[in-house]
């Protein structure tokens, strides 16, 4: 089910309705509500993935259940195994089993090789990258005894599919969501009005921003030689806030929605084309994936301590795991791989953490704030792009300067009205989150007559007609 | 919670009381202009009596002109053709048409022959165009049929007209805007309601030469012709020209057909289905000689 959907239209009162009115005050009656209606949620798209994530539930319940009956170092270590093993086998094996057999395949008939091939017709479970990682950070925190196995099935599995942010996040950690369900949930008045603008905000990203720009990206990345340096400008720049939009966009919406229903989910977004280095970009952009593997990888490695060489080689490994996290396929890696390489020299110079302590923006931030996106765009370029060789003829179009001619955006009435409305609807997001960073504010902060004013501009700016699936739910 | 749902619910109100003005204010515009082809024939057109009137898609559209028809054979038409529409459109457009009041001697009904012989109807990508008329049963009728279900915004505008202006926002909504400034503006047809692709020739896709049957069964054509029927219309099924491909039509004394598939030269099409401007006279004069064999 979209949150940009009738069905969500429909449901999202009900669900209400039922929690607040029917059963208030009923917490294992609430938990379970959710839990079914996060099951609905989620089976609305196929029902038979539910499975996998019921199957993934019960493991680590189990598991963890395990861990609070034992401290042999061993059986502890067992357990965990199995764990790894099975949530991310899971996921290797529907999200990249076909990668792995058709590189292997390719990097046989490189050197003349011929093998026959024999990937399978395997449908990537929606969001199975989020859920899987959320359900493993419980289960290496009650490994490390950094919190208590729940004894609750009910409590464990409506943290699991919590329906706000079940297929594209933001990732929560156990010990920040966990508890939330064991607590008595009383109505907040500003809570839930902040939950609403939230809510607004991010449909105004997605439908707007988002979706408007869309339908030049698709075209554009789709024959990249057919456009002019200008065009394939414009059309990074497009992309950039497309995927801006659609991403953050889901997040405002369901840390909006979690509101609703009193629960507090950890921010995501912190307005990430205002950052003055790749480092800082990193620390405002999907936050709840790089402190995952910031949490649960850099830091197991060894982080920053250590060896020069032995820092590049975690800074490498976490950024191509994050690369890869994001999808079966090489161009992911290499934008992993691309900020790496702009991260090293930050790290190297001990200049990663500087913006830490700069209070406020000066002139020559603002350069460094163009800079840095205009770094994060051509990253982007790799991300969007079907194939690295795709991603380079991309480029070398663009820096080939050969026209800065833009009149695909205006060639008929259509393209005219779209690219008006795109190049608005980024002005409105990029000068509103402007006065937040200004403002030094974390997230996104409305008035009541800038979310009325808003929902009115959803409805006229809105891509209803070409309205796109989340970007993030095939990861 | 009783607050909060108080000022959900006021907000609520207000913004589908605003948003609503604002897209009846929008049709109302739109509905006073000529830029589409159904407010063209309401707004646009004095004349009440035609000798024909042409109808059909974008190859009714681009195939008869008028205009030199009118000129070689001293008659008085009207081509009420809309792009990318199909005989469920076609039918509506008649009906619309008959409903102002206007008549009209003989219908030149344009043809696809897969669209003939389609037993289903569903709306086509342009029927939007008559959101204007919503009011009007006719039209909320046909929306009501064909669009699936689910929210069905176009036969929902009709009491909630934000429901079409917000999903058409790019094709009603800032139109217009256009339309308010230039009423008289037509979206690409003339005064007669034709327009003509330009001369190129690089749009053509090869295909091998073919036939190509095809059979009277869409119900909206047989409705096209019972209303023809009702009104003392002639009805003449004409076929413009495809490339490559021959049209064979199951013989038939219920009406004429003038059968243009194949007579035009490979260098005067624009793409496989519709003719370049040169190719638009060479059809029309072609069309001009048939009806004067059927007078």
């Amino acid at each position: 089910m979209l949150f940009n959907s009738l069905e969500f239209l429909l449901f999202l009162p009900t669900v209400f309705f039922l929690y607040w009115f029917v059963f208030k005050n009923q917490l294992r009656a609430q938990n379970l509500l959710l839990l079914v209606a996060s099951y609905i949620f989620y089976g609305w798209w196929d029902w038979r993935f539910l499975s996998l994530i019921i199957a993934s539930t019960f493991l680590d319940f189990f598991i963890s259940i395990q861990f609070g009956k034992t401290d042999i170092s061993k059986k502890r270590k067992f357990l965990l195994g199995v764990s790894l093993v099975g949530n991310l086998g899971m996921l290797g094996f529907f999200k990249y089993y076909n990668f792995f057999v058709s590189s292997w395949i390719e990097a046989w008939s490189s050197v003349g090789i011929t093998m026959e091939t024999s990937t399978l017709n395997i449908i990537l479970p929606v969001g199975i990258s989020f859920y899987t990682f959320q359900t493993l950070s419980y289960t290496i925190d009650v490994y490390k005894k950094e919190m208590q196995p729940t004894k609750s099935f009910v409590d464990f599995a409506a943290f699991v599919t919590f329906f706000p942010q079940l297929v594209a996040g933001p990732i929560e950690r156990a010990s920040h969501l966990l508890p939330q369900f064991y607590k008595k949930r009383v109505f907040d008045y500003h809570n839930a009005v902040e939950g609403i603008k939230l809510i607004i905000w991010g449909m105004f990203k997605k439908v707007v921003v988002a979706d408007n720009c869309a339908f030049f990206v698709t075209k554009i990345f789709d024959s990249p030689e057919a456009f002019s340096s200008g065009e394939l400008f414009v059309g990074m720049v497009f992309f950039a806030f497309q995927i801006y939009g659609d991403f953050s966009g889901y997040s405002d919406i369901a840390i909006g929605l979690s509101k609703l229903f009193g629960f507090d989910l950890m921010v995501n977004f912190k307005f990430p084309y205002f950052s003055r280095d790749i480092a800082e970009f990193w620390r405002r952009w999907h936050i709840s994936l790089s402190t995952w593997f910031r949490d649960y990888i850099y830091i197991p490695l060894g982080g920053s301590k250590g060896t020069k060489w032995f820092q590049i080689r975690n800074v490498m490994i976490i950024f191509l795991v994050s690369g890869f996290w994001h999808g079966a396929n090489w161009t992911y890696v290499a934008w992993g791989f691309f900020h790496a390489v702009l991260f090293l020299p930050l790290l190297l110079l001990n200049v990663n953490r500087s913006h830490l302590i700069t209070k406020s923006y000066g002139c020559i931030d603002l350069a460094k704030i163009s800079l840095t996106f205009f770094m994060v765009c051509i990253g982007w370029v790799f991300f969007r792009a079907n194939s690295i060789s795709e991603a380079f003829l991309y480029l070398i179009h663009l820096f080939e300067l050969k026209s800065l001619d833009l009149s695909f955006f205006y060639s008929t009435n259509a393209n005219l009205i779209i690219f008006a409305l795109s190049v608005i609807a980024v002005g409105i997001v990029s000068i509103q989150e402007l006065i937040w960073v200004i403002k030094k504010r974390e997230v996104p902060s409305l008035s009541t007559y800038g979310a009325l004013f808003l929902v009115l501009l959803l409805f006229f700016m809105g891509s209803f007609k070409n309205q796109m699936d989340f970007i993030y739910f095939q990861f | 919670m009783k607050k909060f749902l108080t000022k959900i619910a006021f907000y609520t109100f207000f913004i589908l009381l605003i948003g609503n003005a604002t897209a009846y204010l929008s049709l109302y515009v739109l509905g006073k202009s000529q830029l589409y082809k159904n407010q063209f024939v309401k707004n646009g057109v004095a004349a009440t009596q035609f000798d024909y009137v042409v109808l059909g898609s974008s190859t009714g559209l681009t195939t008869l002109d008028t205009k030199l028809i009118d000129e070689k054979i001293h008659t008085s038409g009207l081509n009420i053709s809309m792009d990318d529409t199909s005989l469920s459109s076609h039918y509506l457009m008649l009906q619309f048409f008959l409903s102002l009041g206007k008549k009209t001697k003989q219908l030149v009904l344009c043809v696809t022959p897969d669209d003939l012989q389609n037993p289903i109807n569903k709306l086509n990508n342009n029927d939007y165009r008559f959101l204007t008329e919503v009011h009007d049963s006719l039209v909320y009728n046909y929306y009501n049929r064909l669009e699936d279900k689910g929210l069905k915004v176009l036969t929902y505008s009709k009491f909630f007209p934000i429901l079409g202006i917000s999903y058409y926002n790019n094709e009603l909504f800032y139109p217009s805007f256009y339309a308010f400034l230039k009423p008289n503006k037509r979206n690409r047809f003339d005064d007669k309601g034709n327009y003509t692709y330009p001369q190129i020739i690089n749009n053509l896709s090869e295909v091998g030469f073919a036939s190509s049957k095809t059979n009277y069964v869409n119900p909206s054509f047989l409705k096209i012709q019972k209303l023809c029927q009702q009104k003392g219309i002639e009805l003449i099924v004409y076929q413009s020209p495809i490339y490559r491909t021959n049209v064979v039509f199951p013989t038939t004394n219920e009406f004429k057909i003038i059968n243009h598939s194949k007579i035009l030269p490979e260098d005067l099409f624009y793409d496989n289905i519709h003719v370049n401007s040169k190719g638009r006279t060479f059809c029309t004069l072609a069309f001009c000689e048939e009806m004067k064999l059927l007078k």
